[in-house]
């Protein structure tokens, strides 16, 4: 055996330095009991039917033992059952589930020292799991205390409390903030973070030059930071942060058909527009979670706010559906469904992952199979298994009175065209008959025009006979444009006319949304290992149970009487929105951390559970948590404070000690060079060569596969399977990526070669690829060539200056000037290719005609992309 | 159930710990570093910046291997219809199943055990007993290494995927390929070292997590070759760029790079993504070239069944599997459609059918490596996650039965690089459920794989947030000698 007091210096989770001077043996609550919640509980305690008849959840029930006698004999590992059952690869059975050497150590050595626990456990375990102290304790479920704010000597480097509490983290360090980025890099870091486009060169030469000369560098950064956040395209920029937490799609996924969602743009529109407003945050999950229990207008005839709010309930309607197609499996599909929709709810708003409770409790986190159903019945009224409704089904009209009052007195004007063209096509085929009649032998007139006035099923063998005879006197409503054309014109006329004054209804639209069925609650039953074919007992709605031990929270009705659906999600969002609720507030600070930082305070922003990572300052996530609450829950008091900081507007640091002592940068004491985000790329791109559309909400801006199968934005025109001629997008082509249809199955190429994610269902963390199929896109795609020549054409039309040029290129793109250096290299590179490409005879004229570009112009225009493919375009530092 | 928190692409998770990865507790760690310091060296964190790139690396051992090709059956094909014959089981069919069953799908399951419909022989020198429904491959049978004891034990798709393609049944680890590459590089510097050809149809189980790069630095991650034309996209330079207009172009963008790179030195994803441009630049021409089928013969291309509907897709991606390997890629794995082998139902059609899409061109690779002096040095995979159970699910017919989830039991073949050939290895119960003899798991046969490219499983390491991480993660893999040659 080795010294066991050792100075070890380990790395947890990434970052924290831990200094653990003396190694203390196992504890069962904190190190042993989570080996065996993973491996062992399910059989040996929480089904009904324990194996072996051993109970492995409390120590003292190992003690008592099972049919193989006790399990543990303290202090000889080698003679206890439970040691040597998981030494030999006995236990667990399925030999992938074995635990790893570190962990059969932790047992050895907890049986060693003993088999103590740190505290009497109860005498015995209810039907649920036992929630433990440690679990109990766990940081994320103790309520949110406003801690005290730090002292910082130095109070010149404080610009907001964000500052002290990060400095005094970094001290126990030794380490400092890195200095002040520049301004035009910091305005151009702003720029990106908050509203996605790359600053007008005007404003960034204004900004700069304030900084210069006013001197009061808090007062016009925080004017700008203000400005930048009332603008429209913030909304857009963060929205995008929260539609990737929900899961946001314009198809249903599921299966391969992976039909369109002609409604939830709405969805998407709602959150850009509370972004914008800085809709209290509280608001903003109610409505998403119960937008149609607060409504008071009825269905049929929405009032515009309450037809908001149950856009806002598109949020519920987010998770892969495949119950409107063909699925082999149709209950399958529809509870598939809602444990998505469970999994989006959990990991957005509670940070915690669920799912795995849906067939047995949780492996990790104090969460019972039991617990999961409980939150499943808050949503049973609403997606209702046993009487579902298919998509098309859940649509909501936005069709009021008035506007069912104007379609029916157009539809009686209608009808009336109708009436008059089935009157005349009448009068035709009896004409036209007779005219054919005429040409027969009188003889069979009289059984000819009882064949004709019959129906084709109940003739005569003898009227068929005769109209097989003379097929010329089968006129019908089909067939009568062959016979007389003038006739058949006449009548299509009319109906064209029907047509024309239907198309003046008002047009009829449609809400994406989640209702109840006034007056039915159905019930919730815990599934049997997740199967819909094996209910057990009926659950009633709750929230988590380790969630109420910690904090005294609403709970949630069966049934509401006052309202006319269930009010159990409205329950829910009141609790959720509690400000004793210990989970909400800190995920989305988180959250909106992280975006800003590219780290988060907790770098698992979809688990803070006990498998996700512990907070580097659980102190300031709880300081900024209570500022929200406090605040109203205005995100843009978030937003203020953290880009307000010192800590926001550090350079990106290369100081080698730094890099040493925090490699991870998890103290924050340098910024962090970044990659744009896939919808900042191209919006980006577009904005730099003079064309983004910036209209803003409505349905999406479609996505087709162009000939070589990549999916391109156009509208789909197939003719027999193949691509058709171009329809004109009239310009929709250069709106922001937010507004681009996202079907889960024909990702936009430029924004899936930048890290977009599939939606399946949602995400909580993007990445950041470096792939050389991104270098040949910039390189060679047909998208770069000609946003490059849109920027160069711009760039042409600003100055005949080459170097006056290069100035604004590098403004514009990199937002600082040129280098001498660089502005030589680029005015030689420039002219190398002009001389190149003036070789070529397209850039030559031919028949007196000017080239279609000029070689000038095509140089530049390389420049223009060579800029856009480069790092410092691609990153923010 | 598969539990995942918002799972979102794959790249670069350099900073990122899998929180699963890890099951011991912070103090639990410190105790056990105390414990016995070789469990974890423990290390000074690592003040040097690491270059991290694909040049070729000498590995410690002795290679036998190179090169590896994985077909990846993705859904778990039947090894009772196809590898396993139980011919006992004869006897039994439609009866009772006697034993215990692990079923997956509760709701269609039965205990009526199925015997194979299908007639097995024995092939070649060696006698490897194959089905009828696999005739190509029968007649590599002197090649083949047959495994009829896999086993990972986890009983859905996503985690065993996971267990054989990354080594645990946790999300965000590096997969195989991606390791292959960091341990040895590549030898070509014209091609991404580790490429996924992808089936026309869905992605697999899984999807991009399958040649993820996990917290491996992100130039290990496999390069996605699209299942029709244009295999990779944007390839060609525009016509006025084509030659040394963009090699120009590429120099400036490289100077521009460069200044850029000068204020953050060591940074690795400014560095990754320089690269990148210069093997994209080259990719060009090389990936074009390695990529046209025209330049093989005809009869090269009828041997994998490019004339024939049903193999010409699969075929064309094997033969292009070939065609890098020999151009000096490290790993390629060649993918069939989302759920393909899943016999849940409809086996009687639907197993035959996928047969006939893989087992020319999978046995057409093989002869023709073989033929070319190359299968030595290239290790052929073929397997998927799990195979079938001994009992019929979805009762209604037979025309709709089918077989449940095993991953307790089932088989896989190898080919070349070092692998014994004309090798039966292990055995399942005598009901094809479980392994019974000489159990494979996918740590030993992880453990195996790298012994063959000259590295030890427990010594190639990834130094991430000062602990040491490798492929098979302190699982007890062993090096399975039975089936070294």
């Amino acid at each position: 055996m080795l010294r066991t007091t050792w100075p070890i210096l380990v790395v947890l989770f990434g970052t924290v330095l831990l200094r653990a001077e003396s190694a203390a043996p196992p504890k069962f609550e904190t190190d042993v009991r989570a080996i065996l919640k993973t491996h062992c509980f399910q059989c040996h305690g929480e089904e009904p039917e324990v194996q072996g008849n051993l109970d492995l959840r409390l120590v003292r029930f190992m003690h008592r033992g099972g049919d193989s006698g006790t399990a543990v004999v303290p202090g000889k590992p080698e003679e206890s059952i439970l040691y040597q059952r998981l030494r030999d690869g006995e236990m667990p059975p399925d030999e992938s589930k074995q635990i790893s050497r570190d962990e059969l150590q932790v047992i050895r050595g907890w049986i060693l020292a003993g088999a103590k626990t740190l505290r009497p456990e109860p005498e015995s375990l209810g039907a649920e799991a036992h929630i433990t102290e440690e679990e109990r304790t766990h940081w994320s479920l103790q309520p949110i205390q406003r801690p005290t704010i730090p002292d910082v000597i130095n109070r010149n480097l404080v610009a907001n409390p964000v500052d002290a509490f990060l400095l005094k983290e970094l001290r126990k360090h030794d380490l400092e903030f890195s200095p002040t980025a520049p301004p035009q890099k910091l305005f151009r870091r702003l720029s990106l973070d908050l509203i996605g486009l790359p600053p007008k060169r005007d404003s960034l030469n204004r900004f700069v030059q304030t900084l210069a000369s006013d001197g009061s560098d808090e007062k016009a950064w925080s004017d700008t930071v203000d400005t930048m956040l009332e603008l429209p395209q913030y909304g857009e920029r963060w929205a995008r942060h929260w539609l990737d937490v929900a899961g946001y799609a314009d198809s249903e996924g599921y299966t391969d058909a992976d039909s369109e969602r002609p409604d939830a743009w709405r969805y998407r529109d709602y959150v850009i527009n509370a972004f914008n407003m800085d809709m209290p945050f509280d608001q903003f999950i109610t409505e998403q979670l119960a937008g149609d229990e607060m409504i008071t207008s009825p269905l049929d005839n929405l009032s515009a706010i309450d037809a908001k709010r149950l856009a806002a309930t598109g949020f519920l309607r987010m998770a892969p559906d495949g119950t409107g197609g063909a699925v082999a499996d149709k209950l399958q599909a529809r509870h598939d469904t809602m444990a998505d929709t469970i999994r989006i709810v959990a990991s957005s708003f509670l940070g915690l992952t669920v799912g795995c409770a849906q067939c047995h409790d949780h492996r990790y986190d104090p969460i019972s199979q039991a617990d999961y159903y409980r939150l499943r019945a808050i949503f049973q009224p609403a997606f209702d298994p046993e009487q579902w409704r298919v998509p098309s089904k859940r649509r909501v009209s936005l069709y009021t009175d008035q506007d069912r009052e104007r379609a029916a007195e157009i539809e009686v004007d209608a009808k009336k065209v109708d009436a008059q063209r089935a009157a005349e096509q009448k009068q035709f085929i009896a004409a036209t008959f007779e005219k054919q009649l005429k040409e027969l032998p009188e003889s069979v007139h009289e059984l000819a025009r009882a064949a004709h006035a019959t129906e084709a099923g109940k003739r005569t063998p003898e009227q068929k006979q005769l109209l097989k005879k003379h097929p010329n006197l089968n006129v019908t409503s089909s067939s009568l444009y062959l016979y007389d054309r003038k006739a058949a014109d006449e009548l299509k006329k009319l109906a064209a006319k029907a047509s024309e004054i239907r198309a003046t209804k008002p047009k009829e639209e449609f809400i994406r949304a989640i209702t109840e069925k006034p007056g039915r609650v159905p019930a919730t039953h815990l599934l049997f290992r997740g199967d819909p074919g094996q209910p057990r007992q009926e659950l009633k709605p709750g929230g988590l149970s380790v969630v109420s031990l910690t904090s005294k929270l609403p709970e949630i009705p069966v049934d509401n009487g006052e309202l006319p659906t269930s009010g159990r999600r409205l329950a829910f969002a009141k609790r959720l929105t509690d400000p004793q609720h210990p989970l909400t507030a800190r995920v989305i600070v988180n959250r909106v951390w992280r975006q800003h930082f590219g780290r988060g305070l907790v770098e698992t922003p979809g688990d803070f559970g006990i498998q996700g990572m512990r907070p580097s300052h659980p102190e300031l996530l709880d300081w900024l948590s209570a500022e929200l609450i406090e605040s109203g829950w205005s995100l843009k008091h978030l937003h203020r404070l953290i880009l307000k900081s010192r800590a926001w507007r550090q350079a990106v640091s290369t100081d080698a000690t730094r890099q040493r002592v925090d490699p991870d940068n998890t103290l924050f004491g340098s910024a962090r060079l970044r990659r744009l985000d896939a919808e900042v790329v191209r919006d980006c791109i577009l904005d730099i060569s003079g064309r983004l559309n910036t209209r803003a909400s409505g349905p999406p801006v479609p996505v087709m596969a162009d000939r070589v199968g990549r999916f391109v934005i156009g509208k789909e025109n197939l003719n027999a399977g193949r691509p058709g001629s171009v329809i004109d997008l009239k310009g929709a082509q250069y709106r922001r990526s937010v507004y681009i249809q996202m079907r889960r199955s024909r990702p936009l190429a430029v924004l899936e070669a930048f890290d977009q994610p599939p939606m399946s269902p949602n995400c909580d963390k993007r990445n950041s690829s470096t792939a050389s199929t991104q270098s040949l896109l910039m390189m060679n795609s047909e998208l770069l060539l000609t946003y490059s020549r849109h920027f160069a054409e711009r760039l042409s039309q600003l100055d005949q200056d080459p170097s006056a040029r290069i100035d604004a290129a590098w403004q514009t793109v990199y937002c600082r000037y040129p280098t001498e250096s660089e502005r030589t290299a680029t005015l030689k590179f420039i002219d190398e290719q002009q001389s190149v490409f003036e070789q070529q005879a397209a850039y030559r004229a031919s028949d007196g005609k000017p080239p279609a570009r000029s070689a000038e112009l095509e140089a530049l225009a390389v420049m223009c992309q060579m800029l856009m493919g480069s790092n410092e375009f691609l990153y923010v530092d | 159930m598969n539990e995942s928190t918002a799972e979102c692409n794959s790249g670069s998770r350099r900073h990122f710990l899998a929180s699963g990865a890890m099951n011991v507790s912070g103090v639990a760690l410190a105790w056990l570093l105390a414990q016995n310091r070789s469990l974890a060296e423990v290390k000074k964190p690592d003040l040097q910046q690491r270059v991290h790139d694909t040049t070729p690396k000498v590995p410690p051992g002795e290679p036998k291997a190179r090169a590896m090709i994985s077909l990846w059956m993705q859904g778990g094909p039947s090894h009772h219809d196809l590898f396993d014959p139980k011919p006992e089981m004869a006897k039994h069919d439609g009866k009772e199943f006697p034993g215990e069953i692990k079923y997956d799908n509760a709701a269609q399951s039965s205990s009526k055990v199925f015997h194979s419909p299908w007639k097995f022989q024995p092939h070649g020198q060696s006698g490897i007993e194959l089905s009828e429904l696999i005739p190509h491959t029968a007649s590599i049978a002197d090649d083949i290494c047959l495994i009829r004891s896999m086993h990972t034990g986890v009983n859905n798709h996503g985690q065993s995927i996971r267990a054989l393609q990354s080594g645990r049944t946790v999300e965000g680890r590096p997969s195989l390929g991606s390791w292959l590459t960091y341990g040895l590089g590549s030898e070509s510097d014209s091609l991404p070292a580790f490429m996924s050809l992808i089936d026309p149809g869905q992605l697999p189980v899984l999807g991009v997590e399958n040649w993820s790069n996990g917290w491996l630095p992100s130039i290990y991650q496999g390069t996605v070759v699209r299942p029709t034309e244009p295999r990779i996209l944007d390839l060609t330079p525009p016509a006025h760029l084509k030659g040394n207009a963009q090699r120009r172009a590429l120099e400036y963008l490289e100077q521009l790079n460069a200044n850029h790179l000068a204020a953050y030195p060591g940074s690795l994803d400014l560095q990754a993504r320089i690269a990148s441009y210069q093997l994209a630049a080259r990719m060009q021409t090389s990936a074009t070239e390695a990529l046209d089928l025209s330049q093989e013969s005809k009869k090269t291309q009828e041997m994998y069944g490019l004339h024939e509907k049903a193999t010409a897709d699969y075929g064309s991606r094997c033969l292009i599997a070939r065609r890098l390997i020999e151009r000096g890629v490290r790993f390629v794995q060649v993918y069939t459609a989302n759920q393909l082998w899943d016999s849940h139902g409809s086996i009687i059609t639907r197993l035959p059918a996928a047969c006939q899409k893989v087992d020319r061109p999978s046995a057409a690779l093989v002869k023709d490596l073989k033929q070319r002096g190359l299968l030595d040095t290239t290790v052929v995979h073929w397997g998927g996650e799990m195979g079938r159970l001994p009992v019929v699910q979805n009762d209604a017919g037979k025309a709709k039965i089918g077989r449940d989830h095993n991953t307790y039991g089932f088989s896989m073949w190898l080919a070349g690089g070092g692998f014994k050939a004309g090798h039966v290895h292990g055995k399942t119960d005598e009901w094809g459920h479980k392994a019974v003899e000489d159990v494979v798991n996918h740590y030993d046969y992880h453990a195996t794989l790298l012994h063959l490219f000259g590295l030890d499983h427990e010594k190639l390491v990834f130094n991430r947030s000062n602990r040491d991480q490798t492929l098979t993660d302190g699982q007890p893999g062993q090096v399975v000698d039975g089936i070294l040659a």
